[in-house]
């Protein structure tokens, strides 16, 4: 996959990548995920955490044979869900107008 | 259950499959549309063959065995197997896609400008494939056997001889076409009989599940053992999906970065909504039929309940829905997974020893072929082991080599290629002893502990060896770093710079 890249591509690359859009659009990804997977691992890690030192808790009935840990196991996978619509929305909001506009620049630089 | 019903449900699923494959046939043509169905499948479209290509023999007939062996906290397994999903989404789809590559090799030859690179990564979707592949045609051979008594080899060698014929006929393509029939089909084959299950057992007087206190209590194995394997599974299974080959292979084929994110959400919903169906199976196994436990046939639980619960006619009728859905599982799995194997190796065939002596399709057809026969060849070899289990070994290798290599070729512009292969050597090699031991030996204590779900320490170990050479080897930073970055973090409207 090794193209040929004239070198105003290159600069144009080069420029974009020093840009302070460039570094913007990378620390708003970074300061929505870090957080967001962090947390979901400690939701996620808590699940088998209390099934582990408070099965008290998990297995307290709370209707027929439904128990607290068959609840809460489902209710991650609603969180799952929940993370993923969460990002798609902040990713068109936040990241995809700075890319948008990274883009334009390339363009306009490299004169297409 | 009646041999006839069975196979009747087997031969249909097999024709419509083929008849199906034939359809995608007629419109692929170029050898994009082989490889990457030309990267214009919509995110509706994509997320049904997305759902019904991961939804596999594990998913289908594994949780519902886990549950009747262990209790309803085994819902980890598939939590897991949905949250990779997040962390694909989250840490590479838009960007992967936007890398302009048709394979991870590809990804890992742009991203490092590295051909030894690319050859470690090949080797790799072999082997992960391979070890993913051969749980899929236990499952078939185990299904048939369950429905119609026949030897274990009939089910296995008629899903490897389908995939084959499908991936040679018709490419990406038409198995895309294939996949989203087949979630479909797959939700309809727990789904209808799950409702009529669930009607006899209220008409019963909703008896309780007959198991043994531990099976109540969540985490009955709350030793050090216990929640060591736990920690692993669950970093198998979160690192692992992104690097799966034929999970990814699927990014490649949205029309961009916001489809991707778009079709990853759909996929969410989808497999999160199918894995509710499994619990109910083995919640109700419980009841009906909990000898199978001790029979070591837990898996077989989807496949026997409609049969043992209503009987006659009905029970006949819902047992070949079943059997259908349970083969849709195997078919697409391994479709997807010959596919993504078959591309990356045909590729390498077409630009190395066969240049220019065979076209790029047809060295998809003849690795497709080949491919098939080393995983169906350890599925006829090895012994049976509980299927959610042994896809386990496929996460952690993926886990330990891909994982890193995606996640720092994407996000860290520190990557060396003598980094990235140290860290797949490393790590690979590490979960593949464990692997190895683990099915032949089967040592006990610890030792068995550690190799039976080695995820936990051969992550951290591909990771740290990535790291760690790159660190040491700063000079090899790749010179067009830079513009792989823009590249990979940009949308996707210049054609020609991809």
């Amino acid at each position: 996959m090794a193209e040929k890249l004239t070198p105003e591509v290159h600069a144009a690359y080069e420029r974009i990548h020093d840009s302070e859009e460039f570094t913007q659009l990378r620390s708003n990804y970074l300061r929505f995920v870090v957080p967001m997977t962090v947390g979901f691992m400690l939701w996620y890690l808590l699940y088998v955490v209390c099934s582990n030192w408070a099965p008290g808790l998990m297995g307290t009935q709370v209707f027929g044979t439904i128990n607290v840990a068959l609840l809460f196991g489902l209710l991650q996978f609603v969180t799952t869900f929940g993370i993923a619509w969460v990002y798609a929305r902040y990713s068109a909001r936040a990241m995809d107008p700075i890319a948008a506009g990274l883009l334009e620049d390339f363009e306009r630089e490299v004169g297409r | 259950m009646s041999t006839t019903h069975a196979a009747v449900a087997v031969a249909l699923v097999s024709l419509a499959t083929l008849g199906i494959g034939a359809f995608g046939l007629r419109v692929s043509r170029t050898t994009s549309d082989f490889y990457v169905a030309s990267r214009s499948v919509s995110p509706s479209l994509n997320s049904s063959a997305i759902g019904g290509e991961y939804l596999s023999a594990a998913s289908f007939l594994g949780v519902a065995g886990l549950v009747l062996t262990s209790g309803p906290d085994v819902l980890w397994y598939p939590i897991g197997w949905t949250a990779g999903y997040l962390l694909l989404l989250v840490l590479v789809a838009a960007p992967l896609r936007r890398s302009g590559a048709y394979t991870i090799p590809d990804f890992a030859q742009v991203r490092l400008q590295s051909v030894a690179v690319r050859r470690a990564a090949t080797l790799l979707v072999v082997g992960v494939g391979w070890l993913y592949l051969m749980p899929q045609f236990q499952g078939a051979g185990l299904t048939l056997r369950t429905v119609s008594g026949s030897p274990g080899w009939v089910g296995m060698v008629l899903v490897a001889g389908i995939v084959v014929v499908n991936v040679v006929a018709g490419g990406m393509r038409s198995i895309t076409f294939v996949q989203a029939f087949q979630y479909w089909l797959k939700l309809t084959a727990l789904l209808v009989p799950a409702v009529f299950l669930l009607r006899a057992w209220a008409l019963d007087g909703a008896p309780s599940p007959v198991a043994p206190d531990a099976w109540f209590a969540p985490w009955s194995t709350n030793d050090a053992q216990g929640l060591y394997t736990t920690y692993s599974v669950l970093v198998a299974t979160f690192l692992g999906t992104m690097g799966l080959p034929h999970v990814v292979v699927r990014f490649y084929t949205n029309p961009d970065g916001h489809a991707a994110r778009r079709t990853t959400l759909i996929v969410l919903a989808l497999i999160g909504g199918f894995y509710l169906l499994p619990t109910v199976y083995g919640v109700l196994g419980r009841v009906y039929a909990s000898d199978l436990v001790a029979a070591g046939r837990a898996d077989t639980v989807v496949l026997e309940l409609p049969a043992r619960v209503l009987g006659g006619g009905l029970g006949d009728v819902l047992s070949a829905l079943v059997t259908a859905g349970a083969f849709a599982a195997f078919l697409s799995t391994s479709s997807g997974l010959t596919m993504a194997i078959a591309g990356v190796v045909g590729q390498s065939l077409a630009s190395g020893p066969l240049a220019g002596r065979l076209s790029p399709i047809s060295s998809l057809r003849l690795a497709a072929a080949g491919c098939v026969l080393v995983p169906l060849g350890l599925a006829l070899a090895a012994e049976p082991i509980p299927v959610a289990t042994s896809v386990t070994f496929a996460f952690a290798l993926a886990a330990s080599t891909f994982c890193p290599l995606l996640v720092l070729g994407i996000w860290w512009r520190g990557l060396t290629a003598p980094g990235a292969l140290a860290g797949m050597a490393g790590g690979g090699l590490a979960a593949l002893l464990a692997t190895v031991l683990a099915l032949s030996d089967r040592p006990g204590g610890w030792t068995g502990t550690l190799v039976g779900q080695p995820a936990l320490w051969t992550v951290p170990l591909g990771f740290g060896l990535m790291v760690g050479v790159s660190l040491l080897t700063r000079s090899r930073v790749p010179t067009t770093v830079a513009r792989t970055m823009v590249r990979l973090h940009t949308p996707e409207r210049v054609d020609v710079q991809r």
